[in-house]
């Protein structure tokens, strides 16, 4: 039987998620801001995996999809980074703050 | 009849085409206009033909439609409305002919075509606007064709400000026409001048009323007739080409005013203050103008005052409910001022001066025109057998039976002083020698003693259609049909008539003892009594007065509203201003193009909503 | 609640992987924050041994530890930084105010939400032959949204390396 409550995973992807949610919104580096959102996805994947197994209806799909999650993060990692060095190769930066094309 | 209204776009079409190929015909475009313009006369005249047999025609087609209220356009020719389309076309296309000559070799040859174009399209439409606010739309075309040709010659700094005296005196009128305009709107909610003349006879308006709208109208009037005390501009308006002077200033636009009076003729009627205001103001014209009309020396600055003066009797005329004879008067007066205008016109350009007093013995070297300025001369002064002199007798002969003894011997005077100042001024021109120099004196060419020969008959022989001697026809003819118009004809007692003649012979005699014969030194009024001499010389100081009250009084007013535009006003614009643009610069920084303040304002909404959610309907309260 | 070994074990990773994410936001050089979230990837992956999802962990190791972060260090490594991840950005301390009391916010609301949830349904079997049961899912159940991700992936593979090529010609034209 376990001891540890589903509240208590819940709440510490809550947290997580919390932080990433902070740090993409404030950090000015761009690789930093991507790494964020890999955080709040991994908070994500707690909570899938949590509810597979503790949840109203313990069931493998949650694992299953949790597979997903990480298979589109890996993908989005990856052309973000593309995107993100061919920005650097035409601005010269990587500070968000200057990636204000959307203005104009 | 039915093609009427194709009478005012010939003109326009010339206005557009010159507007848009002027420079490329040059001195051709005087065909444009004179072609087009003869266009409007023939239909002017087929149009004149069938009213005098057949009956009105009018014709109206929606125009705007605001709740019940419906605006209409269209045209109606009435026996005014014919007569005047005639009177305006005939004119301007003599206009047209005589400017191709006196215009010769202006360098905006065209352009003064295109204005003459567009000034014949809104008189024309004028005359055939069947309701008050289509006569209001091309009364204020008419103001600014007028504007445009006065100020022709705006490299000249006294050209350009009596262009804009002409335009703001004028505007001052059109303001009390507006007013009444909209005062009979509300009155009679309606334009159509039928339906008003209805109602006001049916006497829905109350009197009161009807006495301030015919004298709020009747302002309008004295602004475009160039009435006292509104007849400033006019004077200052003869810095424009001299034909401009004889189409606008003489013969039509100044007409307008009469016309207008004319038309709204029955309101008038109707109110006796009205018409006994019609009437003094036009006497008090009369006399006054005539009086200004003695001293001057600029030859078409006498024919201004003689305007205005002869403008007066037609506002007499109307006002002492002498219908037939004021639009008689307004006929005879286009045709022989006219005349003497494209006369004077064609001494100025023989001897390039318009100084009188530097004039004289001219009658030998203009062998075409001195007759024909004699004709006009003799027709303002009211000699018998010549136009003037019927319709002068007309006006007297109303005055005399509405019973304004007063106003009455005022005209006689007026006449004789009329008589004496255009003598004065032919004797001056041309008799005697030469007071100054002048080389190439010649005569005009073709172009220009074509319509002077015209207008010169026209002088003669036009008086004929109203004669106490032949038949009163035209007078009959302007009121069948509508009894508010009052009687083609009035009897008079026959020694108005005598008294006419008697009054004219002698001016003209007076003006040859002193200007031609000499036997009367010039200097024997002015030398004993200086100071009304220098009064009248001065035009009584009109300008003078306009100038250190009106003027200074409005600088003052608006120094003070200026104060208060800039302190009290703007403040108040800059608050908002302020408000309104500390709001958008809040707005546009959020507008940053960067992705992370727009996520945190829709997450930090996101996160308001969630807490709204949490503490009212939410969890907590299960 | 008794102090069991699990959740002895349950504290010590939440608190790695928090703390990991605390260092995240205060850390100064962008490679360290880099290796401070791998500390957090590693006890989130441990979580999911916690929670029976063993194959997980590994994928989690596999492509969050490893491969996700080699190539966010590349990507830092490819591109010049001030090195510091220089604080505020004009005006942004408002900003930060406003989205800390935000986030703040949405913690308490959710935390309000999660408090005392006991579903008190008996847990699956999941821990045994774990990797076996996922395989039976994907290839019968979820076939068609895994041949889609492979799809996916191709086509994020073929992006980056276009994205990323560095073109002479286009350079050439952009300067």
């Amino acid at each position: 039987m376990s001891g540890v409550p589903v509240s208590a995973y819940l709440a510490l992807a809550l947290i997580l998620f919390c932080i990433g949610l902070y740090g993409a919104l404030t950090k000015k580096n761009t690789i930093i801001v991507l790494i964020s959102i890999e955080l709040m996805l991994n908070a994500v994947n707690i909570n899938l995996i949590t509810f597979s197994k503790l949840g109203m209806a313990p069931a493998i799909t949650g694992q299953i999809f949790a597979i997903f999650v990480i298979a589109v993060a890996a993908a989005e990692v990856a052309v973000g980074i593309a995107i993100l060095l061919s920005l650097y190769r035409n601005r010269k930066t990587v500070n968000i703050d200057d990636m204000n094309q959307l203005k104009n | 009849m039915e093609n009427a209204w194709l009478i005012p776009l010939f003109p326009l079409l010339s206005f557009l085409a010159l507007l848009l190929f002027g420079k490329r015909l040059k001195e051709a475009s005087a065909y444009v206009g004179i072609l087009l313009t003869l266009a409007s006369l023939v239909f002017s005249v087929i149009v004149l033909v069938g009213r005098l047999t057949g009956a009105t025609y009018k014709l109206e087609a929606d125009w705007l439609q605001i709740g019940d209220l419906q605006l209409t356009v269209g045209f109606e020719v009435n026996q005014l409305n014919a007569l005047m389309l005639v009177i305006v076309s005939l004119v301007s296309f003599l206009v047209h002919t005589y400017s191709k000559g006196y215009m010769h070799g202006d360098q905006r040859f065209p352009v003064f075509y295109a204005y003459l174009g567009l000034f014949t399209f809104a008189m024309l439409g004028l005359v055939l606007s069947p309701n008050l606010l289509q006569t209001y739309i091309f009364w204020e075309l008419v103001g600014v064709g007028s504007f445009l040709l006065i100020g022709f010659y705006f490299n000249k700094e006294s050209a350009k400000a009596a262009a804009k005296k002409a335009f703001i005196m004028t505007r001052i009128g059109d303001v009390g026409l507006f007013i009444g305009m909209i005062l009979l709107f509300w009155q009679t909610g309606s334009f159509e001048y039928d339906e008003i003349f209805a109602s006001v006879h049916a006497g829905e308006v109350s009197g009161t009323m009807i006495t301030l709208t015919a004298i709020l109208i009747f302002i309008g009037a004295v602004g475009k007739s160039g009435q006292f005390p509104l007849h400033t501009w006019l004077p200052d308006a003869m810095e424009g080409p001299t034909p401009v002077s004889a189409l606008i200033h003489a013969a039509t636009m100044v007409a307008a005013g009469v016309y207008l009076v004319a038309t709204m003729f029955p309101l008038f009627a109707a109110s006796e203050t009205a018409m006994s205001t019609v009437a003094i103001v036009g006497a008090v014209t009369a006399i006054f103008a005539a009086t200004i009309g003695l001293t001057q020396t600029d030859i078409k600055r006498v024919l201004a005052y003689s305007t205005v003066s002869q403008l007066g009797y037609m506002m007499l005329a109307l006002g002492a409910a002498g219908y037939a004879a004021g639009v008689f008067h307004l006929m005879t007066h286009a045709f022989f001022k006219a005349l003497l205008f494209l006369a004077a016109g064609s001494v100025i350009h023989a001897v390039h001066t318009q100084d009188i007093e530097k004039m004289g013995g001219l009658w030998k070297k203009l062998s075409f025109t001195a007759p024909l300025f004699l004709i006009g001369t003799l027709a303002i002064s009211g000699v018998p057998l010549f136009s003037g002199f019927f319709s002068k007798d007309e006006i007297l002969i109303a005055a005399w039976a509405n019973g304004n003894y007063i106003l009455f011997w005022l005209a006689v005077i007026a006449a004789f002083f009329t008589a004496f100042y255009m003598f004065r001024l032919f004797f001056m021109v041309f008799s005697g020698k030469a007071r100054s120099e002048m080389k190439n004196v010649h005569e005009s060419p073709v172009s220009m003693t074509g319509p002077m020969i015209v207008l010169g008959i026209l002088a003669v022989v036009s008086g004929y259609v109203n004669t106490p001697w032949f038949g009163t026809f035209l007078g009959d003819w302007l009121v069948e049909g509508n009894e508010a118009l009052g009687h083609g004809h009035i009897e008079g007692p026959a020694w108005i008539m005598i008294v006419a003649t008697v009054v004219s012979l002698a001016g003209i005699y007076l003006a040859y003892l002193m200007y031609s014969k000499r036997s009367i030194s010039r200097d024997w009024f002015t030398s004993r009594a200086p100071t009304l001499y220098s009064i009248v010389v001065n035009k009584y100081f009109i300008d003078e007065i306009y100038q250190t009250t009106i003027v200074y009084a409005t600088k003052a007013i608006s120094l003070f509203l200026r104060f208060i535009e800039m302190f009290l006003v703007n403040g108040l614009v800059q608050l908002v201003t302020g408000i309104v643009r500390g709001l958008g610069k809040t707005g546009a920084k959020l507008q940053n193009g960067q992705i992370q303040t727009y996520g945190t304002v829709a997450f930090l909404g996101l996160a308001v909503l969630l807490l709204i959610f949490a503490l009212t309907g939410g969890y907590l309260n299960g | 609640m008794t102090v069991s070994g699990e959740f002895i074990a349950f504290l010590a990773l939440a608190l790695v992987a928090i703390i990991g994410g605390v260092l995240l936001l205060n850390l100064k050089k962008v490679v360290h924050m880099v290796v401070a979230l791998v500390f957090t990837f590693l006890s989130i992956a441990g979580i999911y041994v916690l929670l029976s999802a063993e194959f997980l962990a590994v994928v989690q190791i596999l492509v969050y530890s490893g491969a996700i972060s080699i190539i966010m260090l590349f990507g830092i490594m490819l591109t010049k930084h001030n090195d510091e991840d220089e604080g505020d950005s004009k005006g942004g301390g408002w900003r930060k105010a406003f989205l800390f009391l935000g986030v703040l916010a949405f913690g308490a609301v959710f935390y309000i939400g999660i408090y005392n949830l006991d579903f008190g349904s008996a847990p699956a079997a999941l821990h045994e032959n774990n990797p076996e049961q996922i395989g039976i899912e994907l290839y019968s159940k979820y076939v068609i949204p895994f041949e889609l991700m492979s799809v996916l992936l191709l086509v994020a593979f073929v992006g980056a390396i276009v994205l990323s090529r560095n073109d002479e010609k286009e350079e050439a034209d952009k300067e």
